[in-house]
């Protein structure tokens, strides 16, 4: 943590909400990631952006600058974003019929085809994710979304290195699992 | 499957992530180039990342933060502001009066406006309601009218003048 962010840190816990529109400003493309990450969809991830700021204002005295500060936001924005996907469960936005086939609820405006298999697929996506433990699916979105080491992932999850590894590896394999159909081989788009 | 496929398999997450060792690098960079299992495993994590980490980053491009510092703004003015309870707690907290001792002047100025306006208000007027007896008496010469109020202790006679006497015309 360096000096700068360190004097950020304190002025936000004195209750100066200029520092915090700085660390705003410095992590909201962060934060932003790892909301659409685990939500994959843009209203909701800004809500959960919106979410962890207030919560930061509010909590940052319990920052006690044992950890890095982008590991401790990191992981109340993933606590965010999971409890978010909880409570949106009984109210989904875009629905899969019983066959499996895609189609936009009431409202949303009919897409190109293209479009439409990028939704679809983000769809997929989304519930293979909501498929997932909660640990698994943190570590796999710290890792595969915002690119953290192990290291990093370890100290924002509370927990060893190896269950970090253990947690990605089972994260992964499930996500192959529900989303073998859909994945390009080799990657790129 | 090859018989070192099950160790490199067991390194290879760590190798895609770039979390192996130089050692742990150049063993399963060795056996990569032969082993079509290894190489489909590596291409699977690959397309997976892309499919995770692709539309993710197609959308922060497309995104305009600063209205969202407005919301966060707005939502702290908002948690700052107390329950209706807390304010009408305080609306009512007179408190503040009784420390500051503007109240000697307030206090002051009600009671010589209730000296003031009181006797006004509550002037009696008086009222002689109740029972009363009223009499009338005729006679050849003059006509009686008494009042009397029991409860004001009041008697009023009034004295009349008997009616003219009609002069015949002659």
């Amino acid at each position: 943590m360096n000096h700068e962010e360190n004097d950020l840190i304190s002025r936000c816990q004195q209750g100066d909400q200029d520092a915090l529109k700085e660390i705003f400003n410095l992590y909201q493309k962060k934060v932003y990631r790892i909301a659409y990450g685990v939500v994959r969809q843009r209203e909701e991830a800004f809500d959960i952006v919106q979410e962890v700021f207030i919560k930061l204002f509010r909590s940052i005295q319990n920052f006690k600058g044992k950890s890095h500060f982008y590991t401790y936001l990191y992981r109340m924005a993933m606590n965010t974003a999971i409890d978010h996907t909880r409570k949106m469960k009984k109210s989904p936005a875009i629905s899969l019929n019983e066959d499996g086939s895609f189609e936009p609820s009431d409202g949303v405006e009919k897409r190109p085809d293209s479009l439409l298999l990028d939704k679809e697929l983000e769809e997929r996506v989304k519930q293979a994710l909501e498929k997932l433990p909660v640990d698994q699916k943190a570590a796999f979105i710290f890792r595969e979304v915002e690119g953290l080491s192990y290291g990093e992932i370890a100290e924002a999850m509370g927990c060893s290195i190896g269950t970090v590894m253990s947690r990605l590896h089972y994260g992964r394999k499930r996500m192959q699992e529900f989303l073998k159909d859909y994945i390009r081989l080799g990657g790129g788009k | 499957m090859k018989d070192s496929c099950s160790s490199v398999s067991k390194l290879l997450e760590k190798y895609f992530d770039h979390e192996a060792t130089e050692e742990e690098r150049s063993f399963v960079e060795a056996h990569l180039p032969g082993c079509p299992n290894c190489q489909d495993a590596l291409n699977m994590m690959a397309g997976l990342r892309d499919m995770m980490k692709n539309p993710v980053e197609e959308a922060v491009e497309k995104e305009d933060f600063p209205w969202v510092w407005q919301k966060i703004e707005r939502g702290i003015r908002l948690e700052e502001k107390p329950p209706w309870w807390e304010s009408l707690r305080s609306w009512l907290d007179i408190s503040f009066l009784l420390k500051r001792r503007v109240w000697i002047p307030a206090v002051a100025t009600i009671a010589i406006l209730i000296l003031i306006v009181a006797p006004i208000l509550f002037k009696k007027t008086p009222s002689y309601s109740g029972p009363s007896v009223v009499e009338y008496i005729e006679s050849q010469n003059y006509n009686v009218m008494i009042y009397e109020s029991e409860k004001a202790k009041v008697t009023v006679i009034w004295l009349f003048e008997g009616p003219e006497q009609e002069v015949p015309s002659s």
